[in-house]
C-alpha cells in the first residue's frame, strides 16, 4: 500500500483508504473526496510544501500529513 | 417573509446580496471570508423580505465551527425559502449541498451562478433537465455583472406564494442505502417526533453521519435507546459501501450528485487556460515565493509612494490653516481649543489616515478576490507547521492586515479549537490598517520606507516566535491542511469600487467620528490642563521608554483606535512637524509601542466573544509586556541602528 505522498506528479491514483481523524476525512469527503475516488496530483515536491491534487476540476491544496494518511493505488 | 441564500465558498452569495441590498455584505475570492450573517430588508417588485447571507458552506455537518452554525441557524429560525446559489463552473461538486438543503422541508430556489466561467470552461448545462431532476425552479445568473438577478427575485416571489405546494420532495438515495434511511427516519418520527423540530430525514441521514450536534440534541431527550440503532444502521451502511460511517453518506451524496451532473452536463471544448499556467509560475517551490515578495513589496512602496505625497501636501495645508486660526480666535479661550482640536480631528482623518487607507484596501481587495490568498497558504504551509499551525492559518493572518476584527471571526474556518486559538491570538497582533497608518504616516513619512518595512518584519518574527510558544504550550498534533484553491478571477471594477467603499465607510462613519471626539477630548482636557494628570500618571511608563511626558495620552486613546494615537500625537505635540520635538529613535520606539500593545476595543470584544474572556485578558498582558519591552529595547539599542 503507497500513500498519496509516494505518487508522482500528474499522474492519477484511486483512492483506497483513509486512516487517521474523522475531521480530516469528513473535511476530504465534502469535497467530494473519499475512497473510490479518483484524483489526479498536480504538483508533488519533496520535502516542499502541500501537495496539490484535482477532483472534479477542482484543485485542492492537502498538507503532507494528511496526505501520508491517504492509501492509494495505481490505475 | 424570509429568505436564506446559502451556497458553498466562492459561489457568489455575498455578490448576489449585494446586488440587491446595496453593499453590505463583504465578499471574497477565499473560503470562509462570511462569518457573520448579514441580514437586510430588501424591497423588490412591490414585497419586502429579509435576506439573509449565510457563511459559504460545503455542507451542514458539524466539521467545523462555521458550517455548524449554518445548520443550526437554518434550522431554527423559520425560513420561507432558501435560495441554493451554485457556481456553475463546479456544478459537479456545489450538488451535494443542494441534496441536503432538500431534505429540510423548505420551499427552494436554485440561482446557478457564474454562468460565463462554466461556458468559458465548455462546460454546458441543460438548465430545464436540471430543474426537473431537483424539482425546484433553475435561474441562471452572472451576478459579478448583475445578469439574471431581477429574475431570480421575481422567481423567487413565485415559489414563496405557493408557499408549502413548492417544497422539493427529497430525492431518494439507491435503495439499499435509503432503506437504512428510511427505518432510521420511522424510528424517529415514533420516539421523538412531537419533541424534535428538526425534520425527520434530516436528522436521520446526521446520526447515520455520526454529526455531534445532531448527536447531542437527542441525547439530551433520552436519545440512547436511538443510538444502539443508528450503531446497527451505520455497521449496515459500512458493510453496504466500505466505507467509514463518517463519510460514506456524504461520499454517497456526492456520487448522486456526479450522476445528475452526468444528465445535465455536456462539456464542450474548454478555452485556453492560461490560469493553469499561471499557477505553474505563482504556486513554483521557487517562484512562488519570489512572486509573494515582489507583490508584497511592490504592495508596500505604491502604499507609501501614494501616500506620502498625498499626505506632505494635505499636511501643510492644515498647518497654515491651524496657524491662520490663531490670528482669529484668542489663543486662551476655550473656543480656540474646541475649535482647533475639531480641525486637528479632521485634518488627521484627511491627510495621515485616507491617504494611506485607501490605496492600502484598493490592494487588499484585489488580492482577495483575485484569489491570491489561498496559493499564499499553500506556499506557506510549511513555514506555518514550523510554528505548530499549518497553512490555512494564514488566511485569519492576512486578513488580520486589513482588520483584526473579522481576522479573529475567520479563524472559525478552522476545525480544531486549539488551533483556532493560536490563530487568533496571532490574528489580533498583526498590525491592522490602523496601525498600518501609524507605521506609513509616522515611520515611513518622518524616517524612510526602509524602516517601516522593517518593523513590519519584526513584527512577523515576533508573531512566530509567539506563535512556536503557543504551540509548545498546547503540544497537539494540527489536524492539517485540506484547503480548496478557487480558480483565478479577475475582480471587475465595480466590485473593487464598492468594496472598497464599503470599508471607508466604516471608517467614515465610524472611526472618524470617535478621531474627532478624541481630538475634542483631549482638547478640553488640556484646556482644564488635566491631560497633565493623565500624563503624570503614565509618567514611569513613558520615562521608561524615553518618551516626552506628553504623549502618555495619547497611549490612553490609542485603545480606542489605533489611528487616534497618531493623529492626538500631533495634537499633544502641537505640531506635525513631528521630527522637531522627537528624535527619530522616539518616533521608532513610539511606533513599535503602539504597533504592539493592546488590541484595539473592538477586537478586544471580538477575542473574548470567539474564544473567551481570559484568553482576551492574556492577550492584552501579553501584548502589553512584549510592547514595554521591544520599545524598551528600542529605545536602549535603537542608536546603534539608526
Amino acid at each position: 500500500m503507497k500513500s498519496l505522498l509516494d505518487v508522482s506528479t500528474q499522474k492519477s491514483v484511486k483512492i483506497v483508504g483513509i486512516s487517521g481523524g474523522k475531521g480530516a476525512r469528513r473535511s476530504l469527503a465534502q469535497l467530494g473526496i473519499g475512497i473510490g475516488s479518483v484524483v489526479k496530483i498536480k504538483r508533488n515536491a519533496p520535502f516542499a510544501g502541500p501537495l496539490l491534487i484535482e477532483n472534479h476540476g477542482s484543485s485542492i491544496a492537502v498538507g503532507r500529513g494528511v496526505a501520508a494518511k491517504i492509501m492509494v493505488e495505481d490505475i | 417573509m424570509k429568505i436564506a441564500l446559502i451556497g458553498q465558498p466562492n459561489s457568489g452569495k455575498s455578490t448576489i446580496f449585494n446586488a440587491v441590498a446595496g453593499y453590505k455584505s463583504v465578499t471574497s475570492n477565499l473560503p470562509g471570508t462570511t462569518v457573520e450573517y448579514m441580514e437586510s430588508r430588501v424591497r423588490l417588485n412591490g414585497a419586502v423580505y429579509d435576506l439573509v447571507d449565510f457563511p459559504g458552506t460545503y455542507s451542514l455537518s458539524s466539521t467545523n465551527e462555521a458550517e455548524a452554525e449554518v445548520g443550526k441557524y437554518l434550522l431554527s429560525q423559520k425560513f420561507d425559502l432558501i435560495i441554493n446559489i451554485i457556481d456553475a463552473s463546479q456544478l459537479g461538486r456545489s450538488l451535494p449541498l443542494t441534496l441536503e438543503l432538500i431534505d429540510l422541508g423548505i420551499p427552494m430556489i436554485v440561482a446557478l451562478n457564474m454562468m460565463d466561467e462554466a461556458s468559458r470552461k465548455g462546460i454546458e448545462i441543460e438548465v430545464d433537465a436540471l430543474s426537473e431532476l431537483l424539482n425546484m425552479p433553475v435561474q441562471t445568473t452572472v451576478a459579478s455583472k448583475n445578469l439574471g438577478v431581477r429574475d431570480l427575485f421575481v422567481n423567487a416571489k413565485h415559489v414563496i406564494e405557493e408557499g408549502k405546494k413548492s417544497i422539493p420532495g427529497s430525492i431518494p438515495c439507491q435503495k439499499d442505502v435509503e432503506e437504512i434511511i428510511c427505518e432510521l427516519e420511522y424510528e424517529i418520527k415514533q420516539n421523538f417526533a412531537p419533541k424534535v423540530v428538526y425534520p425527520s430525514r434530516f436528522l436521520a441521514i446526521k446520526l447515520l453521519e455520526d454529526d455531534e450536534y445532531y448527536q447531542s440534541i437527542l441525547s439530551h431527550q433520552n436519545g440512547h435507546m436511538l443510538s444502539d440503532k443508528v450503531r446497527v444502521l451505520q455497521n449496515k451502511l459500512v458493510q453496504l459501501r466500505g466505507k467509514p460511517q463518517d463519510s460514506v453518506l456524504v461520499l454517497e451524496r456526492h456520487a448522486m450528485a456526479m450522476d445528475i451532473y452526468g444528465k445535465v452536463v455536456k462539456i464542450g471544448h474548454p478555452h485556453s487556460d492560461w490560469r493553469e499556467k499561471l499557477d505553474h509560475i505563482v504556486m513554483h517551490r521557487m517562484g512562488g515565493y519570489f512572486i509573494l515578495i515582489t507583490i508584497l513589496l511592490s504592495f508596500f512602496y505604491i502604499i507609501f509612494e501614494f501616500g506620502a505625497l498625498l499626505e506632505g501636501y494635505l499636511l501643510t495645508g492644515f498647518e497654515n490653516l491651524q496657524q491662520s486660526l490663531s490670528g482669529v480666535l484668542d489663543q486662551n479661550s476655550i473656543w480656540f481649543y474646541l475649535v482647533q482640536s475639531i480641525v486637528w480631528g479632521i485634518s488627521g482623518g484627511i491627510a495621515i489616515v485616507l491617504p494611506y487607507l485607501v490605496p492600502f484596501l484598493i490592494g487588499l481587495t484585489i488580492l482577495e478576490d483575485a484569489g491570491y490568498l489561498p496559493r499564499v497558504a499553500f506556499l506557506m504551509d510549511s513555514f506555518m507547521h514550523r510554528i505548530g499551525l499549518h497553512g490555512t492559518s494564514i488566511i485569519p493572518a492576512v486578513l488580520g492586515y486589513g482588520c483584526n476584527v473579522p481576522a479573529v471571526m475567520a479563524t472559525r474556518i478552522l476545525p480544531s479549537r486549539r488551533d483556532k486559538i493560536i490563530a487568533a491570538v496571532i490574528s489580533s497582533m498583526i498590525p491592522c490598517s490602523a496601525r498600518s497608518v501609524v507605521i506609513f504616516g509616522l515611520v515611513a513619512f518622518y524616517l524612510g520606507p526602509f524602516w517601516a518595512f522593517a518593523i513590519y518584519l519584526f513584527n512577523i518574527v515576533v508573531i512566530s516566535l509567539t506563535g512556536k510558544v503557543l504551540s509548545w504550550l498546547m503540544p497537539e498534533v494540527s489536524p492539517g491542511m485540506i484547503l480548496e484553491i478557487p480558480p483565478y478571477r479577475w475582480p471587475s471594477s465595480r466590485v473593487i469600487f464598492r468594496k472598497t467603499w464599503f470599508r471607508i465607510k466604516e471608517f467614515i462613519m465610524v472611526a472618524w467620528p470617535i478621531l474627532i471626539l478624541g481630538s475634542v477630548v483631549l482638547g478640553m482636557l488640556e484646556y482644564f490642563q488635566l491631560d497633565k494628570l493623565i500624563n503624570q500618571g503614565l509618567s514611569p511608563l513613558t520615562a521608561l521608554l524615553g518618551l516626552p511626558a506628553v504623549v502618555g495620552t495619547t497611549l490612553i486613546f490609542g485603545v480606542l483606535r489605533k489611528e487616534l494615537a497618531l493623529i492626538m500625537l500631533t495634537q499633544a505635540l502641537g505640531t506635525t512637524q513631528i521630527l522637531t520635538v522627537l528624535s527619530t529613535n522616539q518616533v521608532l520606539v513610539f511606533t513599535i509601542f503602539i504597533t504592539f500593545y493592546i488590541p484595539c476595543v473592538a477586537t478586544m470584544a471580538v477575542l473574548s466573544r470567539e474564544l473567551n474572556r481570559s484568553w482576551m485578558i492574556l492577550v492584552v498582558m501579553i501584548t502589553l509586556i512584549l510592547a514595554i519591552l521591544f520599545s524598551f529595547m528600542f529605545r536602549v539599542f535603537g542608536h546603534l541602528i539608526l
